[in-house]
């Protein structure tokens, strides 16, 4: 008789069990007319620092630093939303915190502020501040006419957009032409408005013309004449089998101008008409690595010869500063953001390797990026772990190599150097 | 002899009575399975060998035979990635990107055993043709060959129920015939007029001791718009629920 209940209170707790195994509440699929959530996120570093290197000695040439330099950035990225229907109000700022033993900041960020109707699913429009982020390739957008420059070594972060008025007409058709869309905009500039996409108080306008074509993404693309040049570009994407993408841009940017330091250390203008391309791949391997490979040509970056008087110009503003305590030169240099920015020259071969969770650990990730000038051979390396198993918390540790020589880019970056550690907590 | 010509004429009528129309059937599993056009709400559960979990939860719509979209609900990480699928064609949505990228329907966009294909997954009739039926127990053995190159699986065994005509098991393999998963279609259940299987589970030997489940919830007929299953639309799907 024992046995018979043991039998049954384990019968009991095993059907129990099976029972409440899965369950799905409907009651938390209702959807609330409102949103808030975002991330908050710290990221401890450590920075070899490369003393000798030209980048350094602008930013830190009146500061003494040691060889290691940490740091420790930490950002609150918020989303609110309203949605009522057919309109809908969307608002992300961006807190951001750099502490470092050189500089502590503090700054606040409005990435997005807009407002949008959508009266029906084939239109809608959109007042605000908006990044567009246009463009197929994944490190870098040629074709990006209205966006902020992206940094290729984090090219999925968010980024702060633009004002402007937007709208979106789709139409799909049952034929090899599957979609068409077109998206106007107008972006007005002036002192207090958008005061960083140019000068010359103009209301810019520009649009782009989207087809899906013989299972072909194809975007037309046009910046017009105002706070800065015209600007015409094409962009394509396309799987070419289940496991591998093609995609490329194409831009043409006419009296296309970059400062550049002569060799008396003056400030002149160089410039003319530019084309930029990007080629690129994506490629799933049977061991499920994701490769992505893209070639950039950036038709506006210095040549090997206007780096070479740059840094020479540095070298000499170095010397000025050792030799009579006199900054102006390196102070003049260091304000010059351009010779610094990303992909600055003209050739870069973009690679990341990943590997979605090898060993059947779930959920980790470990990837390879390398970004290479082609030009003068110097490159960056970086290895990274990625774990996002807990939910809502995200980990990822990457470190960076910068390799290159004297008078090449990677070899002038302020570090030789980085390791990073990212805690990302969803909420 | 009179009996022997009644004999034959009646086998003559009677054998196209009893052969099955293999792609007429799997029409009618799909149909079964999911109306045309439908919206639905999916809690996917992936489970490790230690017992751990991670949940998310997507909305998903569905409409003709090669139209399906997915928004992610939660967790708070994943939430407002969207998936489209038109077709052969991919794309995934994540709002920090801030633009749909093109992606394979051999990845995963979750982890686990499910990948983009079993999430978005279009009417077996559009990707497969029945090469064989078999008929095993109370079951249907449809031998399924991939259309084209670009589907997910080569081949596919699916068991399905001879009554209902829902699937019971289907089996997902390479062109080589080896086994990439196997997927279980358990408790069935009526969401207003549409009976079919609640819980969907899968399991795969290249992934020894893990399991992904996916509960439905909320499965209703709708129709939708074509621009809902564009680039333009796929950032929009929250706004239809």
């Amino acid at each position: 008789m024992p046995r018979l209940a043991l039998i049954c209170v384990l019968l009991f707790v095993a059907v129990s069990a099976s029972a409440e195994e899965f369950s799905f509440d409907e009651a938390e699929l209702d959807k609330k007319w409102y949103h808030l959530g975002g991330y908050a996120e710290a990221r401890p570093a450590l920075n070899l620092l490369d003393k000798d290197a030209a980048q350094t000695r602008l930013r830190y040439y009146d500061k003494n630093t040691d060889d290691v330099l940490p740091d420790f950035n930490g950002k609150l990225l918020l989303e609110w939303s309203l949605e009522k229907e057919w309109a809908k109000l969307f608002v992300q700022p961006s807190l951001d915190y750099t502490n470092s033993r050189l500089n502590k900041d503090l700054k606040l960020s409005w990435y997005e502020v807009w407002f949008q109707v959508k009266p029906d699913d084939s239109f809608k429009a959109l007042l605000g501040k908006k990044s567009l982020r246009w463009g197929k390739g994944y490190a870098w957008n040629p074709v990006a006419f209205f966006d902020r420059l992206k940094n290729p070594d984090e090219p999925e972060l968010s980024l702060e957009g633009f004002w402007l008025a937007t709208a979106d007409y789709v139409r799909s058709f049952d034929s090899p032409l599957k979609t068409i869309a077109v998206t106007p905009l107008i972006l007005p500039q002036n002192h207090s408005l958008n005061d960083d996409f140019g000068s010359g108080d103009r209301i810019n306008w520009g649009g782009k013309l989207y087809l899906l074509l013989y299972d072909t993404d194809i975007d037309l693309l046009v910046r017009g004449k105002g706070s800065r040049d015209a600007a015409y570009g094409l962009d394509f994407s396309r799987n070419l089998t289940t496991n591998f993408e093609l995609h490329g841009e194409l831009a043409w940017e006419l009296n296309a101008e970059r400062p550049v330091i002569n060799s008396a250390g003056q400030q002149t203008v160089a410039g003319g008409d530019a084309v930029s391309w990007l080629l690129g791949l994506r490629y799933l391997t049977e061991q499920d690595a994701t490769w992505i490979l893209e070639y950039y040509r950036n038709g506006n970056g210095y040549t090997r010869q206007e780096m070479d008087v740059y840094y020479q110009n540095v070298d000499q503003a170095w010397a000025t500063w050792q030799q009579t305590g006199t900054s102006s030169q390196l102070q003049r240099l260091g304000q010059n953001q351009s010779y610094s920015r990303p992909a600055t020259m003209q050739d870069y071969l973009y690679l990341r390797i990943s590997q979605k969770e090898p060993w059947d650990i779930l959920y980790f990730t470990p990837a390879l990026t390398s970004i290479t000038n082609l030009r003068d051979g110097s490159f960056s390396a970086s290895p990274e772990l990625a774990y996002t198993g807990i939910t809502n918390l995200e980990l990822r540790l990457k470190g960076t190599a910068l390799v290159g020589s004297r008078r090449s880019e990677y070899g002038e970056k302020p570090n030789d150097a980085r390791i990073e550690l990212r805690v990302r907590w969803y909420f | 002899m009179q009996l022997i010509i009644s004999f034959i004429i009646l086998m003559l009528c009677a054998v196209p009575a009893f052969a099955i129309d293999g792609q007429q059937l799997l029409k009618q599993i799909d149909r079964n399975l999911n109306p045309e056009s439908f919206e639905s709400y999916r809690k996917l559960i992936n489970i490790e060998p230690d017992g751990t979990r991670k949940e998310f939860t997507l909305y998903s719509v569905k409409k003709g035979t090669d139209k399906v979209a997915s928004l992610f609900l939660a967790p708070a990480s994943d939430k407002g990635r969207t998936t489209l699928r038109l077709g052969d064609n991919m794309w995934l949505y994540i709002p920090n990107v801030g633009k749909p990228v093109r992606i394979t329907s051999l990845q995963s966009v979750v982890g686990g055993v499910f990948n983009n294909a079993d999430i978005l997954q279009l009417d077996y009739d559009a990707e497969y043709t029945v090469e064989k039926v078999e008929e095993k127990g109370n079951d249907y053995l449809l031998h399924l060959k991939a259309k084209t190159k670009s589907v997910a699986y080569d081949r596919i065994r699916l068991w399905a129920d001879r009554g209902k005509k829902l699937p019971n098991k289907i089996e997902c393999l390479t062109e080589a015939g080896m086994l990439i998963k196997t997927i279980y279609f358990k408790d069935i259940k009526d969401f207003g007029g549409i009976v079919r299987p609640a819980t969907v589970e899968t399991d795969s030997p290249l992934y020894k001791g893990y399991r992904s489940v996916m509960l439905y919830a909320k499965l209703k007929k709708r129709t939708f718009k074509d621009e809902v299953f564009t680039l333009n639309g796929m950032v929009m799907l929250d706004s239809l629920r």
